[in-house]
């Protein structure tokens, strides 16, 4: 009897060891479950079939182990040196790779949609024989075509970053500086202005573009809706130093909110609109 | 495991001393030198992010690269160091002799382990320590380029960087743990070696299963693939903190968890290593 | 369990070690039913060829390997037990160490493994490396060490924690004569402390020197125990050692010796043994700490 267990114990170690392991893994989800859950949901799912075909397979090995980020960063230096080439096919692959690879990081949405949107009308136009030889309407043709890319892959961003200002910030450039359609980047500046993050800029760009529009009235009501919400240098009121609830606004931020800009801007549109001294505005 | 039996208690101080000889084995190997070669790579890597005009996104790539080569060589060195230091005792048949001396198998082993495990520590440390570094100087000199791009101030989450890195630390752990259990059974160090390896693989893409399982269609079949997600742990649950630079914070009750589950895995697997080590005829 | 005449260091019954070669069941039987025990305060050979379960039997005595069958206990404890190798001292043979260690640092590692308390542990390792005759190269690493000096900080380590059994395996293999006699020196030192020394060898002349009893191993199986004195000592012999005779004397003395009923056997020359002269020759001097 004692000469078979002999005989079996390399078989027996390893079953003890695969049913421990078995045992202690089921054991060990109240610890796994809720880290895997916080890790999962830090990680947008990867569509791997889009990708498979780009990558090799130790890549994907890599990808699927958890190393997205840094094989993300490397396609992106890659990403990088097919720019300054001004590869254009290149690029635009590279950069939609890139973002399903690691879609986390704003700045791959941001810089990939910039360099499709306002380098390569560039490189297509130089290509084609430059900007004397090329036809007005033809440029802009190339552009609205990039402008289009760009704004597509900035859509898809919102799939991972929904309502992310930046994002919307980067839209309404596009809309404003690429394609002139200042309507179109006031309406999504005022969406981003309304996210609750949304830096001071976002909401004074909003009331500029509702100007630049001829809506002054709609500039003059937002303005003045915006401005009491701004933090300000604080007057030394007659009050005195009063302990408030709120902390203070560092130096810093009231130099970013600009209300004195705000103020002043208010005071041009009521200027514009002819509204009476005693109607103004009275912060 | 059979400690009560005899007159010899298990002993915390021989076990210590058993990790602090492979502690010294371990520095007098010079195993840390190749951390300088590692700073060097770090220093070199981080330099070579200036020439891309990143912006304040150059301190995700510095932060990217620093953890991911933490990841890497540190697994390295933990599957090398662990067979090397497990297996010169064997070769050399110095394992005779210690276990000649009235020692459990189990002091030598976790000795072994912790020996190891200190030696990955300060691993861990000085690389975290370093990236900390190098981060903290080039955020603060593009702080100083583009202020704008900074609005919230730092951007770079310290705290988080040191507990990804002691997260690292205890994954290295479980990893050496599973070295030890390798070794334990198996005669070549080289073996040990790929094994070791393959296992580090498998512990990553071990989720897969999880995944997969749902979509197995026969029962059996599933069953089976759910069992196997069970055998191995799951080693992706310690990249909680992969985005140091862009994250939101690390919540302290997670990562806990991610420590007591690092921890029970070394003791469950360390405990298979000593019962797998007391079958072996050495 | 069994109450013998004097105490018994190692005891050792109805012993069998197969080791599995396959999982299919063959299997390689290394000792094969031995039945052996060492008394307290000798020195006892364990002798053989090479393959022949001296290195096993030892192995298991260390409780490094566990008995197929049957039992062996060490001062009463079985083998087995962690608390059977408080007594025990071991230098196994070719022993290597940890090359990065110097010999004090070795010797004080095994030492707080054995348990020898703080305050006595730097006397201690000390003592026995002066014993031992390496207090000249206790501060160099162990890598640097010769084989013969290898061999003896191996001693000092089995020592340091003053072992009542002293375990050596094949402590002279690959050592040269020197060395060797060396060694057999300190043995007989330990046995002049009441050690009890348990040593195994494939060189025969040498141990028989130093042993007081010994067993022969051949595969596996016991084939010989007994006292040296009385397994090689030929009673009914006896050995004169005399100057030199001429051939009338001679002649003389077998007369004398057939008149009385004996019969001259053998004449020849004595011959000192060559290990002696090589000794007596080589100079000491090119072991490292000997004064």
């Amino acid at each position: 009897m004692k000469f078979k267990l002999l005989e079996l114990r390399p078989l027996r170690v390893g079953t003890v060891v695969v049913a421990t392991l078995l045992v202690a893994g089921w054991a060990m989800r109240p610890l796994e479950n809720p880290a895997w859950q916080a890790v999962r949901s830090g990680q947008p799912a990867m569509k791997l079939d889009s990708l498979q075909g780009a990558l090799g397979q130790g890549v994907t090995v890599g990808l699927l182990g958890g190393f997205r980020a840094i094989v993300a960063d490397f396609f992106w230096i890659k990403t990088n040196s097919v720019w300054s080439d001004n590869d254009l096919p290149a690029t635009q692959t590279l950069i939609k790779l890139v973002t399903a690879i690691d879609p986390r990081p704003l700045y791959f949405w941001q810089n990939g949609a910039r360099m499709i949107a306002y380098d390569m009308p560039n490189w297509r136009i130089v290509g084609a024989g430059g900007y004397d030889v090329v036809s007005k309407a033809a440029q802009q043709q190339i552009e609205r075509e990039q402008s289009a890319v760009a704004l597509s892959n900035l859509n898809e961003a919102f799939g991972y970053h929904p309502d992310s200002v930046l994002i919307y910030v980067e839209m309404a450039n596009v809309y404003l500086n690429r394609l002139k359609d200042v309507a179109s980047a006031a309406e999504i500046y005022h969406k981003a202005a309304l996210q609750p993050d949304a830096p001071y800029y976002v909401a004074r760009i909003y009331g500029e573009l509702l100007r630049r529009q001829g809506r002054n009235a709609e500039a003059y009501a937002w303005l003045k809706q915006l401005y009491p919400t701004l933090p300000k240098e604080a007057k030394d009121s007659a009050s005195g130093r009063q302990p408030t609830a709120k902390p203070q606004p560092s130096a810093a931020e009231i130099e970013m909110a600009m209300a004195p800009v705000v103020l002043e801007r208010i005071r041009e549109i009521e200027k514009e609109l002819k509204i009476s001294k005693n109607q103004r505005f009275m912060p | 495991m059979g400690m009560t039996t005899g007159g010899v208690p298990f002993s915390l101080t021989r076990l210590l001393i058993v990790a602090g000889n492979t502690f010294t084995e371990a520095v007098r190997q010079k195993l840390f030198n190749f951390l300088l070669l590692l700073a060097v790579a770090l220093v070199a890597s981080a330099q070579f992010f200036r020439e891309f005009n990143f912006g304040s996104s150059e301190l995700k790539f510095i932060s990217d690269f620093g953890l991911g080569a933490m990841v890497f060589f540190g697994s390295t060195l933990t599957i090398a160091a662990t067979a090397q230091l497990f297996f010169s005792e064997i070769e050399n048949r110095t394992a005779l002799t210690i276990l000649a001396k009235p020692i459990w198998r189990t002091e030598f082993i976790f000795g072994k382990f912790l020996g190891v495990f200190a030696v990955l520590g300060v691993f861990c440390a000085l690389t975290t320590l370093l990236l900390a570094g190098l981060l903290c100087s080039r955020e603060n000199s593009l702080m100083a380029l583009h202020p704008d791009a900074f609005p919230g101030g730092r951007i770079i989450h310290y705290g988080d960087l040191m507990a990804m890195g002691m997260l690292q630390w205890l994954k290295f752990g479980v990893l050496a743990a599973i070295t030890l259990l390798i070794a334990s059974f198996s005669n070549t160090n080289l073996y040990t070696v790929v094994m070791s390896f393959f296992m580090l693989v498998i512990c990553h893409l071990q989720y897969l299963a999880h995944d997969t399982y749902a979509q197995v269609a026969s029962l059996p079949l599933r069953l089976l693939v759910r069992l196997l997600g069970y055998v191995f742990p799951n080693f992706q649950v310690f990249n909680l903190a992969d985005q140091v630079a862009t994250g939101v914070g690390l919540d302290a009750g997670v990562v806990l968890r991610v420590a007591g589950y690092a921890l029970a895995y070394i003791a469950v697997i360390g405990g298979l290593a000593v019962y797998s080590f007391r079958n072996r005829e050495i | 369990m069994t109450p013998s005449a004097s105490p018994v260091a190692i005891e050792i019954r109805g012993l069998t070690k197969d080791f599995p070669l396959n999982l299919r069941g063959i299997k390689l039987r290394a000792v094969e039913n031995l039945t052996l025990s060492v008394p307290e305060g000798r020195v006892f050979g364990l002798l053989g060829p090479n393959g022949s379960g001296k290195s096993t039997t030892i192995k298991i005595i260390l409780g490094l390997l566990e008995p197929t069958v049957g039992e062996c206990r060490v001062f009463g404890v079985p083998s087995g037990r962690v608390d059977s190798r408080l007594n025990v001292g071991y230098l196994p043979e070719a022993p290597y160490f940890y090359r990065y260690l110097s010999g004090t640092e070795l010797v004080r590692f095994y030492a707080r493994i054995c348990g020898v308390p703080r305050k006595r542990l730097d006397d201690r390792v000390k003592e026995v490396i002066d014993w031992v005759g390496l207090s000249g190269a206790a501060q160099r690493r162990v890598g640097t060490y010769s084989k013969g000096m290898l061999q003896r900080i191996g001693l000092a380590q089995a020592l340091v924690h003053d072992p009542r059994l002293i375990i050596l395996d094949e402590p002279t293999a690959g050592v040269d004569p020197v060395g060797s006699a060396e060694i057999s020196e300190l043995i007989l030192k330990l046995k002049a402390q009441g050690k009890t020394v348990l040593i195994t060898s494939h060189l025969l002349a040498q141990i028989e020197d130093v042993c007081d009893r010994v067993a022969i191993l051949d595969r596996g199986k016991l084939i010989l125990e007994g006292d040296v004195n009385e397994l090689v000592g030929q009673r009914d012999r006896q050995a004169l050692i005399v100057d030199p005779l001429s051939p009338e004397h001679l002649d003389e003395l077998r007369g004398w010796l057939a008149s009385r009923g004996h019969a001259l056997n053998a004449v020849e020359q004595p011959r000192a043994r060559l290990d002696q002269l090589f000794i007596s020759r080589v100079s000491r001097s090119e072991k490292g700490g000997q004064k």
